[in-house]
């Protein structure tokens, strides 16, 4: 029983249904005339989500997923928190500062790891596009700098 | 028809034209790049048109649509790898053509019958959308929400995976919709206290990241996969009278492609295998279908084509996304002043006649680029996947920020690639997310509305006219045959199971009786 528990088929269902329930009592807290939809579609949301999350027990997950160890290995959740943080920085850093690390992450984690193609791709993609929507296209992205400059 | 001669000329200036090149050209090459498809092609092509006025920004996106729908089918005849869902039916036929050294004529085929689908389903759209838009002029509030109850319980019904993850998939895309103030009281839902919050959750952010963020996490997770090696792509076209031999099949594949686009939910790539389903039945040579026979890549390019025209007549004259290309183009739309609904035709006749000049446009163009973009891919599969990804992470992150100009739309898409990745994972669909969160405005606007008219009761919904009534019996035996195919599914795989066990049972008593 315990080792269908974690299985990641699972744990998203389990997710789902925590996060529904956790959103419907905000729901339920808010004004009633705004809450209205919200509510009945949590309703819902958390039905479904039971539903699945029962359905996904009773179909005795293997103990050995197939999944699990090779993401468990894989520097995904590197890839997903970089993505990540960039997105936070963005906001005080302005997009030029932390794309540019983020590219030569994804190229480098994608095995282009020979310097002269990591440093080009990296130039190229990230400082050639943000050049050409920022300063060419004229389509302002956020900006370290209050002039738009970088 | 000045209407029409206006909108002709308004399609005709250089900058759209242009468009329609790039758009169709970049379309091509993204659609037979496998795993990428239409929906990565527009998140790319989106910022782009954000300075450019409505008819050039819309020719760029439908171009990019048209064109990797049809590129899809380009890596399915090469390499047996469909570029797109939407191709998947035409590896049956094309692979074993490029197999017997016909590679040829099986792109030849692919691209006329992508070519006549399109166009056909063009015109359908000039005479069917008008005519839509006037009978939905008589929706009100009410029919409103049961037609969107109707389209969405299509969409999640007819979507890949279980029902159940398709409604969870709906509801979320829903709420992500109700984030925000609210459109009549103005009190503020879900924004935990952040001001920036208050203006809601953004569709294309929230796309970028379920769409071209996880496919980036998606290829991560699977970049130990060999390359293939290309066979020389070489394109012939069909003779006239190769043609006039297989009309009826293209003509066939065109008009199943046409009405199952016009449908919500259904898409190029239930078109595609609907069509394929029809050939095998009806084509006279329907017994070398799977060995290498034009009519099979007919059925399927002409059908998927069809569906990029006919997509648009609910789009446009409902206002209801048929799937998550048109519910981007429709996001897109709404950003450059157009509101597709049932006021579209009587308010922005002009501007609606364009967009189909514009998409007749982009299916000549389509056959015009076909043979210099073909001679393209023997190159571009030799690119490392590492610059692709970077570049859509990029675009993605580019995407995301310049609708609004908000860093918090960044968040909201990285967070979404996650949250996608992870309900990928989990066999959930991603569709009815999206169009949860499309149709979720419009379907609260109309419930509230709804109610305020029937003064609170909800009852009252189902005899306030014979178009709700006719929606909500539609609903109950949608409800009904979904409830009744599960069952008789459930009831299918039980016996499939008993039926393994109790042969075994029986050999293993048979070996007990031998000596």
């Amino acid at each position: 029983m315990f080792a269908s528990l974690i299985h990641p088929r699972v744990l998203t269902a389990l997710a789902l249904l925590v996060a529904g329930a956790g959103l419907s009592i905000t729901a339920w807290q808010g004004p009633e005339s705004a809450m209205l939809v919200p509510r009945i579609v949590l309703t819902i949301w958390c039905v479904m989500a039971l539903a699945i999350l029962v359905g996904e027990l009773i179909r005795h997950a293997p103990r050995q997923p197939k999944a699990s160890p090779r993401v468990a290995r894989s520097p995904l959740p590197l890839l997903m928190a970089a993505v990540l943080v960039a997105a936070v920085a963005t906001a005080s850093l302005g997009f030029l500062i932390p794309a540019l690390p983020l590219v030569a992450l994804t190229l480098w984690l994608f095995r282009i790891r020979r310097p002269l193609p990591l440093v080009l791709g990296t130039i190229l993609i990230g400082g050639g596009l943000w050049f050409l929507f920022h300063h060419v296209l004229m389509i302002r992205l956020p900006a370290l700098l209050t002039s738009g400059l970088v | 028809m000045d209407v029409i001669l206006a909108a002709v000329g308004d399609a005709f200036t250089w900058q759209a034209l242009l468009a329609i090149v790039i758009g169709t050209w970049a379309g091509i090459i993204i659609g037979g790049l496998p795993g990428l498809g239409s929906v990565v092609g527009l998140t790319i092509f989106l910022p782009f048109t954000f300075g450019m006025d409505v008819i050039t920004s819309m020719a760029l996106l439908i171009g990019v649509y048209c064109g990797s729908v049809y590129g899809g089918s380009i890596t399915a005849i090469l390499i047996n790898t469909p570029g797109t869902p939407q191709s998947a039916a035409t590896t049956f036929d094309g692979y074993p053509m490029t197999q017997q050294g016909r590679v040829d004529e099986a792109l030849g085929w692919a691209t006329f019958a992508s070519f006549f689908g399109g166009v056909l389903s063009c015109v359908l759209l000039i005479f069917c959308a008008p005519q839509l838009a006037k009978f939905a002029v008589n929706f009100g509030s009410i029919e409103v929400f049961a037609l969107v109850c109707l389209a969405m319980l299509c969409i999640v019904g007819i979507s890949r995976g279980s029902l159940l993850k398709g409604l969870v998939c709906g509801m979320m895309g829903f709420f992500f919709s109700t984030v925000g103030s609210d459109p009549i009281t103005g009190a503020d839902r879900f924004t935990f206290g952040t001001y920036a919050l208050s203006s809601g959750l953004d569709l294309i952010p929230v796309v970028v990241g379920a769409f071209a963020l996880s496919e980036v996490f998606v290829r991560f997770s699977a970049r130990d996969e060999e390359a293939t090696t290309i066979p020389e792509a070489r394109l012939r076209f069909p003779s006239l009278r190769e043609i006039g031999r297989r009309l009826i099949e293209l003509v066939r594949g065109s008009f199943i492609g046409s009405f199952v686009g016009a449908l919500p939910g259904t898409g190029a790539a239930a078109a595609a295998f609907i069509s394929y389903a029809a050939a095998q039945k009806l084509s006279p040579r329907r017994a070398n279908l799977g060995k290498g026979e034009p009519d099979g890549i007919i059925a399927s390019e002409s059908s998927n084509n069809a569906v990029t025209g006919s997509a648009f007549i609910p789009t446009l004259a409902l206002g209801i996304p048929g799937d998550v290309v048109t519910a981007m183009m429709m996001g897109a739309m709404v950003i450059h002043g157009i509101t597709p609904g049932v006021r579209l035709m009587a308010d922005q006749a002009q501007t609606v006649y364009a967009l189909f000049v514009v998409l007749i446009i982009v299916n000549v163009a389509m056959l015009i680029l076909s043979k210099p973009s073909i001679g393209l891919f023997r190159y571009l599969f030799k690119l490392p996947l590492g610059f692709v990804m970077g570049g859509i992470v990029m675009f993605s992150f580019i995407g995301a920020v310049s609708v609004r100009g908000n860093p918090l739309d960044l968040v909201v898409a990285a967070l979404t690639g996650i949250l996608a990745y992870v309900l990928r994972r989990g066999g959930y669909p991603l569709a009815p997310l999206i169009i949860g969160m499309v149709l979720g405005p419009a379907l609260e606007s109309s419930l509230r509305r709804g109610l305020l008219i029937s003064r609170g009761d909800f009852l009252s919904f189902f005899t306030h006219s014979g178009i709700a009534t006719t929606l909500f019996v539609l609903i109950g035996l949608f409800l009904v045959w979904t409830v009744a195919a599960g069952i008789l599914d459930w009831r299918a795989k039980i016996a499939d199971r008993r039926q393994p066990a109790e042969s075994g049972a029986r050999s293993a008593t048979t070996q007990e009786g031998r000596p």
